[in-house]
């Protein structure tokens, strides 16, 4: 069971010029309370074509987080052009938010972005070498693509712990429910005698 | 009978262990997929235990709170019309869950797994475990509790039915001839015991090598008789919850026919069968229902209705008629015969039986109203909260969700880490629900209004069978119907909700447009879709990942809740082309270990293990004024050093405190408070005095002593030093001397100091307490000998409250308080004290736990005293006379215990417990005599004794708060109405 489900992702001023930074408020509720910060991410995707052209917009720490409700917006700083082959920078790109905690991913939200030109002349006839300063971003907000994967939340030794913690209680639980036992008389004699007794009552 | 595979119920094919029928009839669940074995919801319908494959029970309950209605990212196709959210996880087994089992009266969870063991757990008290009962040499398939409570008989693969008391949790019984020829070939084993608790029938057994299911009665665990007729093993039987009798003919003067019970077995065969005790052929034989093997039946409460879930992951639901089955008995006809054949029932006093007391006073009727009044109220609200939910804004601290979010990027606190990255605390919207109704308001988030349009319709009239849709209701009652059903076309088009998803909802019939409507140019690509699913690999911000290890899933998240009533709707929703648009990723991901600890996080441990070392002293200046734990270590040592004085022969010497040099002693930390103690300070001409420093949150004063001081006690009010030669010095919170010197009758042993409270004892077991403020004596060099004579015991603990009582706590358990007024010593508790185990006022609990009532009485009988799971279990197999007894006797001595420690709020709260657990048991003697001390004369006479307060309180207001607690019980409306004319009276006075 996961603690931490990811409730909404919001996509904050949508559509909006390509160097505009990236804005999305992250609602996400806590079954219980997490020892460790939460890592999320934001990559986005240069080419379809290879990871090679991924740039992490950015990382952040999220934490305390207490048992409960929670929001943040996480806001990055759009990608570096030039890191964009320039076949793809116009037209269907993706960008993804991660979220890690320990190291490992159990959420992955993607969106469909994209970048064209809101003037239409442009649009028709696009210049050779990608204008970014003309381009206009669009975040495909209806559609996000959520994957979640299954972690492990606890550190193994805690779980044994835990599971250490219990024998105790069974340990003392005996002694005390034996004692009713000895005003009734050996425990064999108990189903045969109860009803009789009980009888007597009423 | 009609007969009805709703398709639309499903695990997307794959298997579907277990079903089972919420107690209200509007809703069942589903476990299945290959990893949840069972779920079953508690009898009070408030919670859903499921147990599965990764050997965990978890047990849902329903979030108040309404969030959206759809999982994010999965596009709306299907609303959540109710959240579940896991409350305890119970961690014990060592192999897969195979089944669950809620007592009566949900007392107890049981669960059973291929660890051989089953487990009862505390339900009033998770996770505490009562007993692992052990005895099984196979894989344990099956669970069943006798109807009354005091049993509970569990089927396993050993080829052998045992049956356990539930007063020991020892083996009863074990039942091995009809399983000798089984072999371990079924998937559950599950058992069921009749209502009427007459007859245990178990899952597959063999007689002359055919299958049966065995009935084993309870009269001596005989097994002379068995259903047969399944061609394979027998994998699950369940019991209608409803006892019938003979449906009465019209005109014909039919005498009364013995009631009887109804079973439903389902097998391998892939067939169910129905059974009346009173007949010797099945009532129905249903054959080829599924493909496969049946996994799990499920019962309506009304007992028409019985689900059947199979292995080839699809359900059938049976629909009887009382023609058919029989007249059902009422719970009131069922309790009696429990009363009759084993003594007593569960239910007390049930709703039914109380309705049919006349109510003769109009005060007594008027408060029963107001209180139905109220019930619904609080249903209605509930409801408004629920169906207007997009119209409440959620407030945070008086500021709306709507500002918060606008402002958020701006308010959030952002820091940077050591080393600089980035972190951001998160705003919390809500906490997580506690039950009560107040986080309703932070429905927040975007509220997609599909929910509220959904809830509706589940309340509408439900359209169970559409072969026969003017039948009546076949799932008990149904709230009356507002909206028509065509109210869930009317969704405002939340963001998270595609506008397809409302045409698809209001023409449910028309065949489904396509979802992916997405603008124009954008349409997925395959060389993206990859990168949707797979995990990133280590990035530069991530700590390396070290080395792939398999770890254990921690979740078996195949849960399916379904609205029954909603089926007609969402039947026509299902089928549609799942849209791809979430994955969640069924299969076993190889999980990447946490590599070495990076550096931040070891700071980050640092940060809380400082706060929680903040924390804990918190605590304790909250229980200071009676508590020990913050007073010198040195107060209780080194016996040999001291220097007797006058010690009587034979008499009791209490360890005394040895000189010391100097000495520090926290008072307490909030406000924090030292005393430092230097002894043999040199000053003018070689004379030798000790200093005493007091801090008070940074204010400091001092003082000096003319002979050593042994030992040092203070609180917010004084500090007392106790010195040699006998010596007993007071001083207020400045430093200034209240009193000369005490003298005490001999060295001293202890010094307490609780408000202006000083407590002396000394090495000859002689305690003294006085009032410095007011300047009494309260305790008068009072011996221990009474309660310390004649054996080797020590005191162990000792304790000054507030109203300057002592109370002793001894090595042997128990506890002596000193009463002044009677001046004698008063056993307030005893460890081994058999009354508190015995007792039972668990049904007398007010809703909150408010075991948590903490006090002077609290801190002397510790916590283990109130675990009411441990004295539920008395319930069931105590004569209830006995256990009553008990339980009056406990009550009553906690109540008088509070009154001598002079604890207001506990007396309080056991008073409220008390006269709650009469009501409930109809002591009527008892609680008149109650009623009249705390009412009083109403007419003043000037020789009246009557105090009008007790521990500070007023009787008078205690009465109208028992009141309500009165009136819940028709049988008391004359005492009721009694006291409330002559309160009325007085007031009016």
């Amino acid at each position: 069971m996961a603690k931490v489900s990811v409730l909404n992702v919001a996509v904050l001023e949508n559509p909006c010029p390509f160097h505009s930074p990236f804005r999305f408020e992250i609602s996400f509720e806590c079954n219980e309370a997490l020892a460790d910060d939460l890592e999320w991410k934001i990559i986005y995707v240069g080419s379809a074509e290879s990871e090679e052209f991924d740039q992490i917009l950015d990382s952040v720490l999220v934490g305390p987080v207490p048992a409960g409700r929670h929001m943040f917006v996480f806001q990055a700083d759009a990608p570096n052009p030039s890191l964009i082959p320039e076949t793809d920078a116009v037209g269907v790109t993706v960008v993804l938010i991660t979220c890690t905690y320990h190291g490992q991913e159990f959420i992955r939200v993607g969106y469909y972005v994209n970048n064209e030109y809101p003037n239409p002349e442009l649009r028709e006839n696009p210049p050779q070498k990608p204008d970014f300063s003309q381009l206009q971003r669009n975040i495909l907000t209806s559609n996000p693509r959520v994957t979640r994967f299954h972690i492990n939340w606890d550190n193994n030794t805690d779980r044994l712990e835990a599971i250490e913690n219990h024998d105790p209680a069974l340990g003392c639980g005996f002694p005390l429910s034996c004692t009713p036992i000895k005003g009734l008389g050996l425990p064999g004699c108990i189903p045969g005698l109860l009803p009789e007794n009980s009888m007597d009552c009423i | 009978m009609k007969l009805l595979k709703p398709t639309w119920v499903n695990h997307n094919g794959k298997p579907i262990f277990s079903v089972d029928i919420h107690p209200d009839g509007t809703k069942f669940a589903t476990g299945g997929q290959a990893c949840v074995n069972c779920v079953r919801w508690s009898n009070s319908g408030m919670y859903l235990a499921s147990g599965g494959d990764d050997k965990l029970i978890m047990v849902w309950k329903r979030a108040t709170y309404i969030g959206p209605s759809t999982v994010f990212g999965s596009s709306g196709k299907l609303a959540n019309v109710e959240q579940w959210r896991c409350v305890s996880i119970l961690r014990s087994h060592s192999g897969d869950v195979m089944d669950v089992a809620w007592s009566p009266h949900d007392a107890w969870l049981a669960s059973c797994s291929v660890d051989n063991t089953v487990v009862i757990w505390n339900a009033v008290k998770f996770p505490e475990i009562l007993a692992t009962l052990r005895g099984h040499s196979g894989l344990v398939k099956g669970l069943t509790w006798d109807p009354v409570g005091k049993y509970i008989a569990s089927q396993a693969d050993d080829r052998s039915l045992k049956v356990w008391r539930t007063l020991d949790w020892q083996l009863e019984t074990s039942i091995t001839k009809p399983f000798d020829e089984c072999g371990g070939t079924t998937h559950v084993l599950r058992l069921s015991w009749s209502p009427d608790g007459h007859y245990l029938v178990s899952a597959h057994a063999m007689n002359n090598s055919g299958p049966t299911a065995q009935i084993i009665e309870r009269e001596g665990w005989k097994t002379n008789m068995d259903f047969v007729g399944h061609r394979k093993a027998v994998t699950v039987v369940k019991f209608n919850p409803k006892i019938f009798k003979k449906k009465q003919k019209n005109g014909s003067s039919a005498k009364p026919s013995c009631p009887y019970c109804c079973c439903a077995v389902g097998s391998k065969d892939r067939s169910l069968s129905v059974w009346l005790t009173c007949l010797k052929r099945p009532l129905v034989v249903i054959h080829e229902l599924f493909d496969k093997s049946i996994m799990d039946i499920s019962w309506t409460l009304n007992g028409l209705g019985i689900l059947v879930c199979s292995m080839d992951g699809s359900v059938a639901f049976l629909d009887f008629s009382q023609d058919e089955l029989g007249d059902p008995l009422s719970e009131e006809e069922k309790s009696r015969i429990h009363q009759s054949t084993y003594g007593k029932s569960l239910a007390i006093m049930t709703e039914t039986q109380l309705s049919t007391a006349v109510i003769e006073n109009p005060e007594m009727l008027k408060y029963q109203r107001r209180q139905q009044q109220q019930q619904l109220d609080q249903k209605g609200s509930a409801a408004r909260e629920t169906g207007s939910a997009t119209s409440v804004a959620g407030v945070v601290n008086g500021e709306s969700l709507e500002d918060i979010r606008k402002n958020l990027l701006k308010k959030q606190v952002e820091t940077r880490t050591a080393d600089g990255r980035r972190r951001i605390t998160p705003l919390c919207i809500a906490q997580l629900d506690t039950g009560d109704f107040s986080t309703a308001f932070f429905n927040s988030i975007p509220l997609s209004g599909s929910l509220a349009g959904t809830m509706l319709t589940s309340h509408s009239s439900p359209q169970l069978l559409p072969l026969d849709s003017s039948t009546p209701v076949p799932f008990g009652t149904s709230k009356p119907s507002t909206e028509p059903v065509a109210a869930t076309g009317t969704r405002p088009a939340g963001d998270s909700v595609s506008k397809d998803s409302v045409n698809a909802a209001s023409a449910p019939a028309a065949p489904s447009p396509s979802i992916l409507t997405t603008p124009s140019k954008i349409e997925p690509m395959k060389a993206f879709d990859s990168r949707f699913t797979e995990r990133s690999k280590a990035t530069p911000g991530a700590p390396a990942l070290a080395g792939l290890t398999p770890t254990a899933m921690e979740s078996h998240g195949c849960l399916c809740l379904c609205r029954l009533k909603e089926q007609s709707l969402v039947k026509e929703l299902r089928p549609r082309d799942v849209l791809e648009s979430s994955s969640d990723s069924d299969e076993k991901v190889p999980v990447a270990k946490p590599s070495s600890l990076s550096k931040r996080k070891l700071e980050l441990e640092v940060e809380t293990v400082e706060k929680k070392k903040k924390g804990r002293p918190r605590k304790d200046s909250r229980l200071m004024p009676m508590s020990l734990s913050v007073q010198s270590p040195a107060a209780l040592t080194a016996e040999k050093d001291a220097v007797c004085l006058s010690v009587p022969a034979a008499a009791l010497k209490l360890p005394m405190p040895g000189p010391q040099r100097a000495f520090t002693l926290q008072v307490s930390s909030d406000p924090s408070m030292y005393i430092e103690v230097e002894n043999e300070v040199t000053a003018v001409g070689g004379l030798k005095l000790s200093r005493l420093k007091c801090s008070r949150e940074g204010k400091e004063w001092e003082t000096v002593l003319t002979s050593r001081i042994l030992t040092a006690a203070g609180s917010c009010d004084v500090v007392c030093v106790a010195c040699e030669k006998r010596m007993l010095s007071v001083f207020s919170t400045c430093g200034r001397r209240l009193l000369p010197p005490i003298l005490l009758p001999s060295p001293i042993s202890t010094l307490h100091c609780t408000g202006s409270y000083v407590m002396a004892l000394t090495a000859t077991a002689t305690l003294s307490v006085w009032d410095v403020h007011r300047q009494i004596v309260v305790v008068k060099e009072e011996s221990l000998h009474s309660i310390l004579a004649g054996s080797d015991m020590t005191v162990s603990q000792i304790l000054l409250t507030q109203h300057g009582i002592p109370v002793m706590n001894l090595s042997d358990g128990k506890a002596y308080c000193f009463n002044p007024s009677l001046s004698a010593w008063n056993l307030v508790s005893d460890k081994q004290d058999s009354l508190a185990q015995c007792a039972d006022f668990r049904s007398s609990l007010p809703p909150q736990d408010a075991m948590l009532c903490s006090g002077p009485l609290a801190i002397v009988q510790g916590r283990a005293s109130t675990s009411s799971g441990r004295q539920a279990a008395r319930l069931f197999s105590v004569p209830h006379m006995v256990q009553q007894e008990t339980t009056l006797a406990y009550l009553e001595s906690q109540v008088a215990a509070a009154l001598t420690l002079r604890s207001s709020h506990e007396y309080r709260h056991w008073l409220l417990l008390y006269v709650r657990y009469l009501v409930n048991e109809g002591f009527e003697y008892r609680l008149r005599e109650i009623c009249k001390d705390l009412l009083g004369p109403v007419h003043s006479s000037t020789g009246s004794q009557w105090e009008s307060t007790v521990v500070g309180l007023r009787k008078r207001d205690l009465l109208k708060e028992l009141l309500p607690v009165i009136g819940q019980n028709l049988r008391f409306q004359r005492l009721f109405t009694e006291c409330q004319e002559q309160l009325d009276i007085l007031r009016d006075k």
